[in-house]
């Protein structure tokens, strides 16, 4: 039988469409559209290439709260949460200088409102479901929604206003700010990408808060760092295991983590943290003090200690300047009295024996400082301040000059006072657990003892003492200390801010009490938005000098950043921002191949 | 008998009681209001305030208050702890759990050497063994229980041959059975030592002063008389006579099995009632200090009840006493 | 009568002892808060007769230490400079007995700064501290068994003389007392009370707190006492004659606590004593900088001292010829009552 030309051309044709239509479909852009298992485009991270395998335990003062980032206040909780999630751009700790992470580029517009971000392709949660700009959109409506009272919106709010953030495609988004912002990209880092598909239903029904507990992480939340949950032991340790949907890799292609798993155990201190890895029954440790540090480098058996550096943390000592309340006695207004006046804070800071501050609470591994910015922030310090040298002299002249005299008591000692004959003595509060700031108020109580003032020291329980400082405003003066979480000013505005909450000598002012407070407001505000590094330091410089001249913070010290690990941890390289140890914790390796956690 | 074990519980109950509204009145002395606590902690929801707040009834005066707390202790609740955002009871009964593995074992090491200690010196009282013994005792009663501590921990961190503290390795979930105990043993070894010598001087002291007294009575006389072996003597005869004081003194030891070793604990980082209450109380945890109390008040009591019991059982002079009563 | 002498000398070691420590400013070559920051942690020095050449020298001397290069806190003797000791030199002005002024002090070096027992991590002699740290301590403890001593005797006597249901009231509070682990109860008690307080202020509290706790035993034997005295036949012939109740507790009644009284405080002075340490060991207590026996030992709780700087475990072991001194004169005291009773009852037993 014949077949007509027609019915054969067209049989072809259908044939040919047909084929078309398979390889079609077999092409991996349209592929990815309707299957869901697309090729990851992984990030490759340059450096020593490490052995797969192994497990890493680090100590950790005292048990998270929680591995929700949406409420974790306190350090233990977020130098958890960091390891198991991941954010779109991110701050490498080493260069302190943005990379892509989740975001593999990003463009800034002319006009620098709008950051168009362009998401890797292929990533999946820890869960195994993908992620895609839906979870980045759905993650930063929870961030800035006011009734989840995420610590993070405070971050996401530049000149006033929210940013908001549309899709463009499933790879793609753009953010969107009211005014232009100095930091850039840099505001990305640490905001942890959400998992929509896990947490929609609790963000609608409100409960957002009440999961991702130590207890019930491993069902409810799903991360997109190396590691994830496995297991938790209440008041003992945290297990970790390896992400096997991790999205990074070494130059060979090899997924990272290395290690298969990352054990949090729960100590109760300091020195059972150094306890620990003396014993060998940790791996690692940071955040050391200075002592400690000495006695570990001194024995060195089969672990070796770096001091880093000098970090990001700035110790000071600060007044009570807050505006009086109706229930404050007079005791107190007498005492604000002196502590309003310039000169007498100024005196207190050239009385204060930094050097002495430095060698006996760090051992020599700390730099004395006069400004905000610590020495660990190479870009950012004014090189042109003044650091003057301690001078009893030069304070008890500037202390005569505000009116103040000295009386001779009857046993040789001079006490000092007021213009109205009161003896000056006020309290010094400090944190009970922390040992090198009680060593700081301690050599201050004798400094100024020198100056005539009597000066007590009382240890408080942090957070009793961060309730009277910062609510009920019941204390004279406090020593504390601050660690900067990124080398860029704008990690600290709201100390520099008159509003801002840890502006601590009168935090949350709803409008700046003294002229300069104003002044450093204006400039901070405008080096927000600036647009260049010079414009920006420029600002920044004059900010430090009128702190400088006003002396409402009196800084004492910087400690070095100080670290150890075991000979056979690899790759091992403190950096001095947080987290110090385990900010590459997916290039961290176990050496020995029968190494498993013991010594 | 029975009126006798009714009185003394009824008694203890009342006791314990007392101490409950004691412990909960000093409470008030602390300065600030409870709220501040609690809205420090970031994991407490508003709800969970507002519930705690209806549960509890912080605002109302003192005597609703404690209505309130019998209320949670019947439910066995004993309270919230805002430190750890949780039931008071499951906390502190974890941390008696750990006391009482130390306190238990030193209390029966204590009296297993003070007992023949006590005894053995007793009967050659006077002569130069009495005499070293006596002086033995001494030397570690002048000893401050701070000092021995501090001393043992020392021992501990130079010597390496004792973990210096803590009550498990991290490696402790993973060890086969008997490495757990030789773990729990290793740790357990100081605190123990600290305990037994801190007890051991007035308890070998007062074994000896009891069996002493009763050395010199006719009957031991005429039982040796009679050809007795100094052994049975010695522990079939004169130390149930010497028995009656030993029993109260043994109520103290179970007393004091709980509130004992607060020190060690501390110094050792022994994860104990102790340590709970110095954390408790530097941090205004009142339900946790208020409960800690109470517990250790309960040994105390139950200690004492014990004790009264055994005399009972033991001492007939003392059943006839109160059947004449 | 053997025993007589067994008080007395007791007594007296104890008098020496807490001579010492009253004459602090005397014996100890510097203040207490007399910090050198050039010398933190330094070990204690050693007194030497003999000197690197090997010649032998009546006067001692000592050795100024040098800092190791390149090391923080490991010392070593400059033997290049010897520096002789000198007796009764005239340094920091004190006041004796709080009342005289003085400038004397049992010894001290020409140029460098004598630590007889290190210096801890201020560069303060632990020696000098040891000895003001006792007198804070030691008063503490005085203090304390005072007060609990007085409250004790005053609930007591009442208890014992008035009787009916003001003995049965106060007997039951005391019972509850006593029943409490008195540890925990001092430092609740104490982290109740304001925290951010002076020294003199939190030294006060700490007797106020240690009084409140320790009350209960001594009103107990002391009604005892008042309960048997009571009844004696002097006083009821005192009482036809009409004698008012003060009067019978002031004259007859309450001098028959003496005894007790005295053993009493023999034993809760070094348990009160104890106490005040404990509770500045752990941070409740006298604050820095003034010394305490208890706070000279807890930076002991940091891993790094205890590895690093054995000398700051010596104050703990200050405390133990005075317990045995106590030690030996609660006994003292005992044996002469219970001879005493003995002699009264005329019994006369072979001792």
């Amino acid at each position: 039988m014949r077949i007509s030309r027609a019915k054969f051309q067209s049989f072809w044709m259908l044939l040919s469409l047909l084929l078309l239509f398979v390889v079609f479909l077999g092409h991996p852009a349209i592929a990815s559209s309707q299957q869901r298992d697309t090729k990851e485009e992984l990030l490759a991270l340059p450096g020593e290439l490490g052995r797969s395998g192994g497990r890493l335990v680090v100590a950790l003062r005292g048990e998270p709260k929680t591995l929700n980032p949406l409420i974790a206040a306190d350090s233990r909780s977020r130098e958890v949460i960091a390891v198991m999630q991941a954010d779109l751009v991110h701050i490498n700790r080493a260069t302190q200088l943005t990379e892509p992470a989740l975001a593999k580029s990003w463009k800034i517009s002319p006009d620098g409102l709008q950051y168009t971000l362009v998401l890797r392709q292929g990533i999946k949660f820890s869960d195994g479901q993908p992620l895609g700009a839906d979870d980045v959109i759905f993650t930063f409506q929870v961030y800035l929604d006011e009734n989840v009272h995420a610590p993070q919106r405070d971050l996401l709010i530049v000149g006033g206003k929210p940013i908001t953030v549309r899709k463009v495609d499933g790879q793609t988004v753009v953010f969107q700010l009211a005014k232009t912002y100095g930091v850039g990209e840099r505001l990305f880092d640490g905001l942890a990408i959400l998992p929509k598909h896990l947490l929609e239903k609790p963000y609608q029904e409100g409960k957002l808060a009440q999961i991702g507990t130590l207890e019930t992480a491993a069902k409810q939340w799903a991360g997109l760092g190396p590691f994830r949950m496995k297991e938790y032991v209440a008041g003992q340790r945290l297990i970790l295991e390896r992400n096997p949907y991790y999205w990074k890799a070494d130059t060979q292609g090899n997924r990272l983590p290395y290690l298969d798993e990352l054990v949090f155990l729960f100590v109760p201190n300091a020195d059972a943290q150094v306890l620990k890895f003396e014993s060998g029954e940790s791996d690692v440790i940071s955040q050391l003090g200075a002592e400690n540090f000495s006695v570990l480098s001194r024995q060195q058996k089969g672990y070796v200690m770096t001091d880093a550096g000098p970090g990001l943390e700035y110790n000071f000592l600060f007044f009570n300047l807050n505006a009086p309340g109706e229930k404050a006695s007079s005791e107190m207004r007498r005492k604000q009295e002196w502590f309003r006046e310039v000169k007498f804070r100024q005196a207190v800071s050239n009385a204060v024996d930094r050097e002495a501050i430095v060698r006996l609470a760090y051992q020599g591994r700390g730099t004395a400082i006069w400004g905000l910015v610590a020495p660990g922030n190479r870009r950012w310090g004014n090189e042109k301040l003044a650091h003057p040298a301690r001078s009893l002299d030069r304070a008890r002249a500037l202390l005569r000059e505000a009116g103040f005299s000295w009386s001779n008591g009857p046993d040789g000692e001079s006490t000092l006072q007021d213009a109205q004959g009161k003896p000056v003595e006020f309290s010094i509060l400090t944190s009970s657990s922390n040992a090198d700031r009680a060593k700081m108020a301690a050599l201050i109580q004798d400094d100024l003892k020198q100056l005539g003032m009597r000066v007590q020291v009382v240890p408080l329980e942090f957070r009793s003492l961060l309730d009277r400082v910062t609510q009920s405003k019941e204390y004279d003066a406090c020593v504390m200390g601050i660690a900067s979480f990124d080398a860029d000013p704008n990690s600290d505005i709201n100390v520099w801010l008159s509003s801002g909450g840890t502006h601590l000598w009168n935090p949350s002012q709803a409008y700046p009490a003294t002229p300069w407070e104003a002044e450093i407001d204006r400039l901070i505000e405008e080096q927000m938005s600036a647009r260049t590094f010079e414009q920006r330091k420029k600002l920044y410089d004059r900010a430090q000098e009128i702190l400088s001249e006003k002396q409402p913070m009196i800084f004492l010290a910087s400690p070095d950043i100080l670290a150890g690990a075991k000979n056979s941890v690899g790759n091992f390289h403190p950096a001095v921002l947080e987290p110090y140890v385990l900010w590459n914790v997916e290039q961290l390796y176990r050496k020995s191949a029968t190494e498993n956690g013991t010594r | 008998m029975m009126r006798y074990f009714l009185r003394r519980s009824a008694h203890a109950f009342l006791l314990i009681a007392g101490v409950s509204m004691l412990t909960f009145l000093f409470t008030t002395l602390a300065p600030g209001n409870y709220f501040d606590e609690m809205r420090l902690n970031p994991q407490i929801a508003p709800e969970t305030v507002a519930a705690l707040r209806a549960q509890y009834q912080l605002d109302r005066p003192l005597p609703v208050r404690y209505l309130y707390w019998l209320n949670s202790v019947v439910h066995g609740e004993m309270g919230f702890s805002f430190a750890y955002n949780s039931a008071v009871a499951p906390i502190l009964l974890a941390r008696a759990r750990n006391t009482l593995l130390l306190t238990i074992v030193a209390t029966l090491l204590a009296w297993g050497i003070a007992l023949p200690l006590g005894v053995w010196s007793a009967e050659r009282r006077g002569r130069l063994p009495d005499r070293v013994l006596s002086l033995g005792t001494a030397a570690l009663l002048v000893i401050p229980e701070l000092g021995l501590v501090l001393g043992l921990l020392m021992f501990a961190v130079r010597s390496g041959w004792f973990p210096a503290g803590g009550m498990a390795s991290v490696e402790f979930e993973s060890l086969t059975f008997i490495h757990k105990v030789r773990d729990l043993a290793l740790h357990m070894t100081l605190p123990v030592v600290a305990l037994v010598l801190s007890a051991l001087p007035l308890l070998i002291r007062h074994v000896r002063a009891a069996v002493a007294d009763v050395l010199d009575a006719p009957f031991l006389l005429a039982a040796q008389g009679h050809g007795v072996p100094k052994r049975t003597l010695l522990y079939r005869y004169a130390l149930p006579a010497a028995a009656n004081p030993l029993i109260s003194l043994f109520g103290f030891s179970i007393g004091g099995l709980l509130s004992g070793s607060l020190l060690i604990e501390v110094v050792m980082s022994w994860p104990g009632l102790g340590p709970l209450l110095l954390e408790a109380i530097l941090s205004r945890d009142l339900y946790v200090v208020v409960g800690g109390v109470l517990f250790s008040t309960l040994f105390l009591a139950g200690g004492n009840f014990l004790a009264d019991m055994l005399l009972y059982w033991a001492d007939p002079r003392i059943r006839r006493e109160s059947s004449l009563r | 009568m053997k025993n007589w002498h067994a008080f007395t000398r007791w007594l007296i070691a104890l008098g020496v002892l807490h001579g010492i420590v009253l004459c602090a400013g005397f014996f100890a070559p510097y203040g207490p808060s007399e910090q050198d920051r050039k010398s933190p942690y330094l070990p204690p020095m050693r007194v030497h007769f003999v000197d690197g050449q090997g010649h032998f020298h009546l006067r001692p001397f000592v050795y100024s230490f040098r800092l190791r290069d390149g090391s923080f806190d490991q010392y070593e003797e400059d033997a290049a400079k010897p520096d002789p000791l000198r007796f009764f030199v005239s340094g920091w002005r004190y006041r004796l007995f709080g009342l005289l002024p003085s400038g004397l002090h049992l010894f001290g070096a020409e140029t460098t700064r004598v630590y007889l027992l290190g210096s801890d991590g201020y560069g303060r002699d632990q020696f000098s501290r040891l000895l003001f740290g006792g007198q804070v301590s030691l008063l503490a403890g005085f203090l304390g068994t005072g007060f609990a001593l007085v409250a004790g005797l005053s609930i007591g006597a009442v208890a014992g003389y008035y009787g009916g249901w003001r003995d049965d009231v106060l007997m039951r509070v005391a019972e509850l007392f006593l029943a409490l682990p008195w540890l925990y109860l001092l430092f609740a008690l104490r982290a109740f009370l304001p925290l951010a307080v002076g020294p003199l202020q939190a030294f006060f509290l700490i007797i106020a707190v240690i009084g409140a706790v320790g009350w209960a035993r001594p009103a107990r034997l002391v009604r005892a006492v008042v309960l048997s005295a009571k009844e004696r036949d002097f006083v009821r012939a005192a009482r036809g004659f009409g004698a008012t109740d003060i009067y019978l507790l002031r004259r007859h009644v309450l001098p028959e606590t003496s005894s007790v009284l005295l053993t009493q405080a023999a034993i809760l002075i070094p348990q009160y004593v104890m106490a005040e340490m404990t509770l500045s060991f752990l941070g409740l207590g006298v604050p820095e900088p003034v010394p305490s026996w208890g706070n000279l030992l807890s930076n002991l709780q940091q891993y790094s001292v205890l590895v690093s700087y054995w000398w700051m475990y010596l104050p703990a072991l200050a405390i133990v010829p005075f317990f045995l001194g106590y030690l030996g004169l609660a006994s003292s005291l005992q044996e002469r009552g219970e001879a005493y009773k003995i002699e009264r009852r005329g019994l006369g037993r072979l001792t």
